[in-house]
């Protein structure tokens, strides 16, 4: 098969999938949602078709055995009881996981008997029509079988046997119709089997666009493709000798592949790119006539309808990247359901902006961590019923999850009204374990609470959990979001709830950044690390043991030399001021010391090459308009 | 394609002046117009047409609707030369009329292109087999 049909696959299925638990969840709040029962099981007839002509049978068996309970449901044959739903959640989860190993190619552990079988139980006795309809594909697929075999016999000197394929015209009506068609006029010079779909599935449109057969003929490989590709709509004909064991179609390259790697963008998008193209394309020939006339006075007008162009094509490329929160966020009422379930706990899940668009690899990225979070708001946020009882809560605790725009960022809140953090036992627990020093417990604020709760490791810890109503992995999440160009914060109020602020670039691809000189070159800082740029005179800066710091407000914030740091000769400013970029480290603030702030610039990201890519410090590099390279300095990691 | 010879069966009046604009332009004869299936059927014997256009979904007149009506001009004239129109919800009965012996099918709405095109394969083959 064709591996573009199976990237489609894929893609699609999952898809599919996601629409399948959203529809779930809400089946189970309410089970006489027949709009949700409707939805699941075109789903699954969906996906059955799809798998079918993949011939991943196993996840066909699946898929159909699913897409029975669903029309039990929709015949008022079956009841949905919590135990029938388990069962539903189970084997979609199984064509969860099926689908994942399949696209891995790492071989499939899972049996999908195990499922069916279990599926099949929960139609009621004398109910059959799972058994009849698997009996019915199964036997058929044997006989379509044995039909292959049955003519392999028969190939000699003067009959061959052929596999084809057909791909169908995507305008293509009554796509069903015309596989019948094409069958039809196959009948006509030879025998035929082996049709994949089943005529059957073909009929009832259960295909995409192509479909498979094997064919005995006496007439040639090119009279078998002409005929073949005269019929309307056909917009190919792949016919080959007939290969007993089709090679498995080419393994993927990169192995894993749980990421989003295509996308469906809409065509408006499309549209209006090509529209600035062919505006880009008028702007070109009109500069090609100024060169000839030297028209001093129409190439400024020219340069400057060019940038606005340039500008507006970037803006548009950009947002071919961009894919709503949703698909990330989608998974999420399933997620909670099946954690809280787990522990007993009861939880309502609020989403809301989830239309708002991001990177979507940015989105590959916040996925997990978000994961964290909920995870750890349902173990440890959120009380048990009883306590929430005790406390006058609301037995039924609340997650809710808010995207927002903000300045050139997207932000994430993710909340709980659970039982909160108690800040003060949490900060003594880090100065016990020497992560803060005494003196910075004095003032209780977040950001020292959450670098208590990120240092590697502490998180963990499971007497710490207990008290600090949160568990593993803080860091990882921190760490992920830092990795991104994102940022963590947190607040909580004990005994009303936690919230956990993501803040994420819009893309990774174009950033702002400050630019600053250092010796003789330009440096960019990610201007969502910087809290601001000041100046002061050298002898503001005093020595503390052996680092420096600046007192800035009531602040004290300590002094890198950015120059000395990276060992990059600088040039001390004349007038004696020195300016000092103030950012927002990984544990507290600093303050660089460059040479001289330029300002502040669209960038865009080009990633090192990866001869150079640990260089530590520095994060990629971008090219200015006059082509000089500038690196993109990693705050984070600088020191 | 130019002076073949095109019967047009479809009930409604404006189907049967759509398709004839367009076989016309394209240098057909439009030999007949039935407004009927049975109408059709008589006018094919009638008329021996080098092409029929033919609508399956047609109130049925005397037993006679648009399947009736394919079987009966493929059963007296194996080599006749029918096109279906139809809708789209009416898969069954294009499937039907497929096995029934009929040529190919064009669904509506269609363009003039595409049933032009539809007309084009289906004599291209006729011509061929003869």
């Amino acid at each position: 098969m064709d591996k573009s049909y199976r990237d489609l696959f894929f893609a699609e299925s999952q898809e599919y999938l996601r629409e399948t638990n959203k529809a779930l969840v809400q089946l189970e709040k309410n089970p006489n949602d027949d709009e949700a029962i409707n939805t699941i099981f075109r789903l699954m007839h969906t996906l059955k078709g799809m798998a079918a002509t993949m011939r991943y049978d196993d996840l066909a068996d699946l898929a159909h055995a699913l897409e029975d309970v669903f029309d039990g449901f929709r015949r008022k044959r079956l009841k949905l009881t919590s135990a029938v739903m388990d069962v539903i959640f189970e084997s979609a989860d199984a064509f969860a996981t099926l689908t994942e190993q399949i696209k891995e190619d790492k071989g499939v552990s899972l049996k999908v008997t195990d499922y069916i079988k279990r599926i099949k139980n929960i139609l009621p006795a004398g109910e059959t029509i799972s058994h009849q309809s698997l009996k019915k594909t199964s036997k058929g697929k044997v006989e379509t079988g044995d039909e292959v075999d049955r003519l392999k016999k028969l190939v000699d000197k003067n009959n061959n046997l052929f596999s084809v394929e057909m791909v169908f015209n995507e305008a293509c009506s009554m796509k069903g119709v015309r596989a019948f068609l094409v069958l039809n006029r196959a009948k006509d010079f030879g025998q035929i089997a082996g049709v994949t779909p089943s005529e059957d599935d073909l009929k009832n449109e259960n295909f995409e666009l192509n479909f498979k057969f094997v064919i005995l003929t006496d007439k040639n490989e090119k009279f078998v493709t002409e005929e073949l590709s005269r019929i309307l709509e056909v917009d190919e004909a792949k016919v080959s000798v007939y290969d007993p064991e089709p090679s498995k179609g080419k393994k993927g390259a990169n192995p894993m592949l749980k990421k989003i790697q295509s996308m469906r963008i809409p065509v408006e998008r499309l549209d209006k790119i090509m529209n600035l193209m062919g505006e880009l394309s008028i702007a070109k020939s009109r500069l090609v006539q100024i060169v000839q006339t030297k028209d001093h006075a129409r190439l400024e007008e020219t340069t400057h309808f060019l940038e606005r162009l340039v500008a507006s094509l970037q803006e548009e490329a950009l947002k071919l990247r961009l894919l709503p929160v949703s698909f990330v966020l989608d998974n999420f009422p399933r997620l909670i359901r099946d954690l809280s379930k787990k522990i007993g706990k009861s939880v309502d899940l609020e989403i809301s902006g989830s239309e708002i668009e991001l990177d979507r690899i940015i989105l590959d990225e916040v996925g997990d961590p978000l994961i964290h979070l909920i995870r750890n708001a349902i173990d440890h946020g959120i009380e048990s019923p009883q306590e929430r009882t005790r406390a006058g809560k609301n037995p039924k605790g609340k997650i809710a999850i808010d995207v927002s725009r903000q300045k050139g960022h997207i932000v994430v809140e993710v909340s709980d009204n659970g039982k909160g953090m108690d800040f003060e036992k949490i900060l003594h627990q880090g100065q016990e374990r020497g992560i803060i020093s005494i003196d910075e417990t004095s003032g209780i604020d977040s950001d020292k609470v959450l670098d208590v709760l990120t240092a590697p490791g502490f998180s963990t810890a499971k007497e710490i959990t207990d008290v600090s109503g949160r568990g593993v992995g803080l860091d990882i999440v921190r760490n992920k979001l830092e990795v991104i160009g994102g940022r963590l914060e947190l607040e909580s109020q004990k005994g009303k709830g936690t919230t956990f602020i993501l803040t994420l670039p819009l893309t990774l691809a174009i950033i702002k950044a400050m630019m600053v000189v250092m010796g003789k070159d330009i440096y960019a800082i990610p201007l969502m690390n910087i809290r601001e740029t000041v100046k002061v005179s050298e002898d503001e800066i005093k020595p503390i043991k052996d680092a420096e710091v600046i007192r800035l407000r009531d602040e004290i914030i300590p002094i890198v030399r950015l120059g000395k740091e990276l060992e990059i000769e600088t040039t001390p400013s004349e007038d004696g001021q020195i300016s000092v970029v103030i950012v927002e480290g990984r544990v507290k603030n600093m303050g660089l010391v460059v040479d001289k702030v330029i300002g502040e610039q669209d960038v865009v990201v080009k990633p090192l090459g990866s001869f150079v890519k640990k260089v530590k410090g520095v994060a990629g590099a971008t090219i200015l308009g006059d082509g000089r390279v500038v690196l993109i300095l990693d705050i984070v990691n600088v020191k | 394609m130019e002076g073949k010879r095109v019967l047009i069966i479809d009930d409604a009046l404006f189907m049967r002046n759509l398709i004839k604009d367009i076989v016309i332009k394209a240098g057909f004869e439009v030999c007949g117009e039935a407004a009927n299936a049975l109408e059709g059927v008589e006018q094919y014997r009638d008329l021996k047409p080098d092409l029929v256009t033919l609508d399956i979904v047609m109130p049925k007149m005397e037993e006679m609707d648009g399947i009736t009506a394919v079987k009966q001009i493929t059963g007296e004239d194996p080599a006749a030369n029918i096109i279906i129109v139809s809708a789209l919800a009416e898969r069954r009965l294009v499937e039907e009329s497929l096995t029934c012996g009929a040529k190919d099918f064009v669904v509506k709405p269609f363009t003039a292109e595409k049933l032009l095109e539809v007309i084009a394969k289906v004599l291209g083959e006729g011509t061929k087999e003869s």
